[in-house]
């Protein structure tokens, strides 16, 4: 059954096909993963959540909101070792041989038989709940095998408390009824264990440049998804804590501003600005930055301002599939 | 014994059957500003949500999604779960408006591709028209959307039809076109080329 859920996640349009990614993911998996390599399949899902999981059988997917949100190698790594730290106490075993979870995972694959792709195998993934313990022991082994890795172990602890900072931001968000951590040990007893776990571990590489230049070219489409959520104070603690690590990108700028012109509540459209002037003065500045800074300036009535955001919109992207809707706010707003 | 058995089935089953009714051909209302002229029938689907929902081939394979008059401050889908919903406001830029769409139609993590956005008219009111590509999550299924819409008196008009790219697509588009052309939007108040809020003040 997982081999056929396996072949169906090969064939699925959300699969990243970049061989260039995925070797580099699968190479981090691999030096994780020691001698148990050659079981694990690493496979990139396009979808804009934080996750990874890893089935019984070594199929393993990441998904592009946790590539997203990992600010290094040894942030994904901390994830991964995770996974593979509940693979390697056979932990999903273990819980399917539960006869309660046994019923539990019928209705999953019975769900997924229904949906198919990869919609199923993300309920899987979230589907199999481990217990408390054998989450913090997954943690001790992903911790473990970051450092045999030569990864910086401390930066497990930061994942989990950025994770915090992007629930805490949801309006009424409680992140002890948040069903992730739900399932996990709260989230400031796991850091501190984790944090803990790094001080008997010290040394080691976060590989933060290598990690932006293999995903710098996928960073677009990553944040474009992240934009299309819809959650915008989820997606303002992301983008900023994005730009304290990087102010000089002007893609997080600029998809910050998207969203606060987006939401459009009091100050949003003064937000919104900065975030685009200070985009285009970043190299390589996304040409949407222009007709963002148009529609701004046109809701604040500076039409000259507007005009000019507009038309260099336009000029930076003459074939963009809304130029025509660009060209006629032009025309609107006269010549 | 047996009875006993089936009636649980047999209420599971009456419970699945959604409540479809036929739109028929000609001029059809759709709630109280908006008229459309159908040259064909259309299946329409009972639903909860902001929008008519109506569909030729039967749901999930095509869907029709029709807003009459949505106002300012309306989601536009039915509200579930704890997700910030996608809000129209009457002030919203026709790309502002399709981006809505966008995001609604990416909420389940469907990839969404616009491939066209372009000034248009509908109902008698200058609004939008746009097209896209869609890749459904649930099954890899790749669709092509088509959307017109415009606001009218500060609310929504609109029409979004999305059907798989391959056979179905292409077999009910002209129908969704013939409608979008034969549509009137009522009760229109004087439309100005630079809406009033425009004006330098």
């Amino acid at each position: 059954m997982m081999d056929r859920e396996e072949t169906r996640l090969r064939r699925s349009p959300f699969l990243i096909k970049d061989p260039g990614l995925h070797d580099y993911v699968q190479g981090i998996a691999c030096r994780l993963g020691g001698d148990h390599c050659p079981d694990i399949r690493v496979y990139l899902v396009h979808t804009p959540y934080f996750n990874a999981s890893m089935a019984p059988n070594g199929m393993m997917q990441v998904w592009s909101g946790l590539m997203l949100r990992a600010d290094n190698e040894a942030q994904l790594a901390a994830v991964l070792g995770h996974e593979i730290g509940h693979y390697l106490a056979r932990h999903s075993v273990d819980r399917l041989r539960d006869a309660k979870t046994r019923t539990a995972f019928a209705s999953i694959f019975s769900a997924f038989g229904l949906v198919g792709g990869v919609v199923g195998l993300g309920v899987l993934g979230a589907g199999i709940t481990y217990t408390q313990n054998q989450e913090r022991e997954a943690d001790r082994m992903g911790a473990l095998l970051m450092h045999k890795a030569g990864y910086d172990t401390a930066e497990s602890a930061k994942v989990w408390s950025d994770l915090l900072l992007e629930l805490e931001a949801k309006p009424g968000g409680d992140p002890s009824k948040n069903s992730f951590f739900a399932s996990h040990p709260p989230a400031e007893e796991r850091q501190q264990a984790l944090m803990q776990l790094a001080q008997s571990m010290p040394g080691g590489t976060t590989s933060a440049v290598e990690w932006r230049e293999k995903t710098s070219a996928f960073r677009r489409e990553w944040l474009q998804d992240e934009l299309k959520r819809g959650q915008s104070e989820e997606s303002i603690a992301l983008l900023t804590r994005k730009i304290a690590v990087e102010p000089e990108q002007p893609d997080y700028l600029y998809i910050r501003g998207e969203v606060h012109r987006l939401r459009a509540a009091a100050g949003d459209y003064d937000a919104a600005l900065a975030d685009y002037q200070a985009a285009a003065l970043g190299a390589g500045a996304p040409p949407e930055v222009w007709r963002g800074m148009g529609t701004v300036y046109r809701a604040r009535h500076e039409i000259p301002e507007a005009r000019a955001s507009y038309r260099s919109y336009v000029e930076a992207a003459p074939r963009a599939p809304d130029v025509p809707m660009i060209k006629s706010y032009l025309e609107e707003l006269g010549q | 014994m047996k009875k006993y058995l089936l009636l649980p089935f047999v209420l599971w089953l009456a419970g699945c059957v959604t409540p479809v009714m036929t739109m028929q051909s000609g001029e059809q209302p759709v709630g109280d500003r908006l008229v459309i002229a159908l040259d064909g029938s259309w299946n329409r689907i009972k639903t909860t949500g902001p929008a008519q929902q109506w569909t030729m081939e039967g749901l999930p394979i095509d869907d029709l999604m029709i807003y009459s008059g949505l106002k300012d401050g309306e989601a536009i889908h039915a509200i579930s779960g704890s997700a910030k919903p996608f809000v129209f406001h009457s002030v919203m830029l026709p790309d502002e408006i399709i981006s809505l769409f966008e995001g609604m139609l990416t909420r389940d993590g469907s990839t969404f591709q616009l491939t066209k956005s372009e000034p248009a008219t509908f109902g008698g009111v200058k609004g939008y028209h746009f097209e896209f590509k869609l890749v459904r999550k649930v099954d890899s299924v790749e669709l092509t959307g088509l959307g017109y819409g415009a606001v009218s008196n500060g609310e929504l008009f609109s029409v979004v039809y999305v059907a798989p790219r391959i056979t179905f697509f292409a077999r009910h588009q002209g129908r969704v076109e013939n409608m979008v052309r034969g549509a009137q939007i009522k009760g229109i108040q004087p439309a100005t080329v630079v809406p009033a809020s425009l004006s330098p003040s």
